[in-house]
């Protein structure tokens, strides 16, 4: 909570980033108002409703689909803005990781660290979802994750193998990364 | 007991109520004359105080109007007319509830069992008084024992009267005969009473009775005892409309926001205070703008522009209400100047919320929507296909993939029967619209698949897994064989499904399962 947390992840290979941040909104939505800031209207509502998102909590902005002025990205950050200045929600996920990674590097660090100095005075919890790192010293947390060989039961896709990596940790220096492992199942199953 | 609540110059008052506050205050003080009839030949048909002392009459035409120095000239509109009907009976109806619209700019309410609520009659006066300036008027407001002699006081006298029982013939007694001409066929009737020599009510209250009969008929009879305060008559109580409408029409075609803003922020602090006086709220809005036809370009036929905002829960609030509609006029241009404007709110009854101490916290409801309608102002609607693109999701109850609804988001902590307890699982991310692709066949499995213009190797396969649906219609029926995949990429292994449409013939990627 009142914290900037990334979540980077390969997007050309499952990574199991959208699969924690549906995970997460399940969860949030459970206790909290959610919102999700969905760069480039990629968020799949049939894997949130298995995953047991409370949809009547969860506030989704598909960012991109008109002929504004704005670039998806640009639509994305302002919304972000106007929703942190709004307040009442306690997880705000804004999904950039279907954007050029190209585009996400260049936006400047001081609006990292706005968002950062904004969601500090708040009780929400501001989690970014790219292909890797870029807010740097702004974020409290950056999980890097990636997927071990999926299990497959004969000729179905029962299970992934994720494995996070905690890049950075503002609460407690890890002294050598730590990488634990998870597994998490398919809906057929 | 009756109140008479009455405007003098009651088309003035109308023109005036939608006028911004502090330019209100400053047209009283100016001569102002609204005119009536043809385009080519209108003439006055009412003026205020200031404008009668300018020398200006009824029947006036523009012209010598003119001549009288500076005047502030009006079109006559029935529609703001009967809308500040409407306010006035909302004004009164705030006190009491069986309330008669007596005439226009005139209207009578009892206010018998209301003395424990707003006190003695003078006090009740003061708040009428106070309560009609929030509505835009400037009244006249009489108490007396019966009807007609509270009006013909409102009308007679100005600011407050108070007629207590018994005296109403002596405190009447000092009108012109003049405030009995309500009607144009009375006008004979008042003729002959001046031809009499009477002059005031006290005259016309000792006449003989028999006499009066004999020369003026039953009418002649009526006039007298209201002129004696006699009168006695049941009240036709008005019903109360449910129509919340406001509308202006510009003088002048304007092109600006700037300009249309201040009479939209007028209109909905009238209908906001037309809301609350009946304890209501508004959950729609509805604003249309009648636009100058001749400026419209060629190809262009939209001589209309219609809005209509469903709001998530009851709002009175006209600040927020205005940043709605301010947002939406600001996204959207005009293509030709805005000529009249409308204003309707659907009235429902304000939702009372006693808040859970364990419930989440919510953002602010009337903050919500204005942060919601500035997110729309970024983001846009709706998509191409018509599905919002800011609001809560919802599953649709079909077997086709990626089929989904986007609700409003209301932020209030509904009961959920569907959702279920929280699981992970492995989720998919959707490519919209679905990618075509290039899928190679080693037999019926894909062995190869184009994926972001590069040749990836198909590691694993899962399928095929067909399904199908609405065949019965065939615009909308569709089939697909799917197949989950497992392809080696540059940066490891990419979990996909993949699906063939079966009427198209064309594979398609869905989606990356992350």
């Amino acid at each position: 909570m009142s914290a900037l947390t990334e979540i980077c992840g390969s997007e050309l290979a499952s990574s199991g980033k959208t699969t924690v941040m549906i995970s997460l909104l399940a969860q949030a939505t459970q206790k909290h108002f959610c919102a999700l800031v969905d760069a480039n209207d990629s968020f799949d509502p049939s894997s949130a409703l298995a995953a047991g998102v409370n949809f009547c909590r969860l506030l989704w902005v598909r960012c991109g689909k008109n002929q504004s002025k704005l670039k998806p990205m640009e639509q994305a950050f302002k919304t972000t803005d106007m929703l942190l200045q709004s307040g009442g929600f306690g997880l705000l996920v804004v999904d950039l990781s279907s954007l050029p990674e190209r585009l996400v590097r260049k936006v400047p660090l001081t609006t990292w660290f706005r968002f950062s100095r904004v969601v500090e005075k708040q009780r929400a919890a501001l989690v970014f979802l790219s292909q890797k790192p870029h807010a740097t010293s702004c974020a409290g947390l950056v999980l890097h994750l990636k997927t071990n060989p999926a299990v497959w039961s004969g000729n179905l896709l029962t299970q992934f193998r994720l494995e996070a990596e905690i890049v950075r940790s503002r609460e407690k220096k890890p002294t050598q990364s730590a990488k634990p492992g998870f597994s998490v199942p398919s809906q057929w199953v | 007991m009756f109140a008479c609540l009455f405007a003098p110059d009651f088309s003035v008052q109308a023109a005036l109520r939608l006028e911004p506050e502090d330019r209100r205050e400053v047209l009283k003080q100016s001569p102002i004359a609204i005119l009536e009839g043809p385009a080519s030949l209108p003439r006055v048909m009412a003026g205020n105080e200031p404008a009668r002392l300018a020398g200006i009459e009824m029947d006036m035409t523009r012209l010598q109007v003119e001549t009288c120095g500076r005047v502030w000239l009006r079109k006559r509109s029935q529609a703001n007319e009967d809308a500040a009907q409407m306010a006035l009976l909302d004004c009164a109806t705030s006190f009491s509830p069986r309330v008669e619209s007596t005439a226009p700019g005139t209207v009578i309410l009892d206010l018998a069992g209301t003395e424990k609520l707003f006190g003695r009659a003078q006090a009740l006066a003061q708040k009428i008084a106070m309560r009609a300036a929030e509505f835009g008027f400037d009244l006249n407001v009489a108490i007396a024992g019966n009807p007609d002699t509270a009006f013909y006081a409102a009308r007679g006298f100005t600011g407050i009267t108070i007629v207590p029982a018994g005296e109403e013939a002596e405190r009447l007694a000092s009108l012109p005969v003049d405030v009995l001409s309500t009607s144009p066929e009375m006008r004979n009737t008042l003729e002959i009473l001046d031809s009499w020599g009477i002059r005031n009510f006290r005259a016309l209250a000792l006449l003989p009775p028999v006499p009066v009969v004999e020369r003026l008929g039953q009418e002649g009879l009526r006039l007298q005892k209201i002129a004696r305060g006699e009168t006695k008559r049941p009240l036709a109580p008005a019903e109360a409309s449910a129509d919340f409408i406001e509308s202006f029409e510009f003088e002048e075609p304007v092109e600006t926001l700037e300009s249309l803003t201040f009479i939209l922020n007028r209109l909905l602090q009238q209908v906001c205070v037309r809301l609350a006086s009946r304890s209501l709220a508004t959950n729609e809005l509805r604003l249309k703008l009648e636009l100058e036809a001749r400026q419209l370009h060629s190809g262009e036929n939209k001589e209309f522009y219609q809005r209509a905002w469903k709001l998530p829960l009851p709002i009175q609030d006209p600040k927020v209400l205005f940043r709605l509609v301010y947002l939406d006029l600001e996204g959207n241009t005009q293509p030709a100047p805005i000529r009249k404007i409308l204003v309707q709110a659907m009235a429902v009854k304000p939702r009372y919320v006693q808040s859970g101490l364990f419930n989440p916290a919510s953002p602010e409801a009337e903050q919500l929507e204005i942060t919601l309608a500035r997110i729309r102002g970024v983001v846009g609607n709706a998509d191409a296909y018509g599905t919002p693109c800011v609001g809560s999701p919802r599953v649709l109850d079909t077997h086709k993939p990626d089929s989904f609804a986007v609700q409003p988001f209301s932020g209030l902590d509904e009961e959920s029967d569907s959702s279920l307890p929280p699981t992970p699982v492995i989720s998919l991310r959707i490519f919209r619209p679905a990618p075509e692709t290039n899928v190679e066949l080693a037999g019926e499995k894909p062995c190869s698949i184009t994926l972001h213009k590069k040749l990836l190797r198909v590691l694993a396969a899962s399928g095929p897994w067909r399904s199908s649906g609405n065949w019965w219609d065939a615009t909308a029926s569709w089939t697909r064989d799917e197949w989950d995949v497992a392809l080696k990429t540059t940066e490891g292994v990419g979990f996909y499904r993949i699906y063939l449409d079966r009427i198209k013939n064309q594979w398609f990627v869905e989606g990356g399962f992350d």
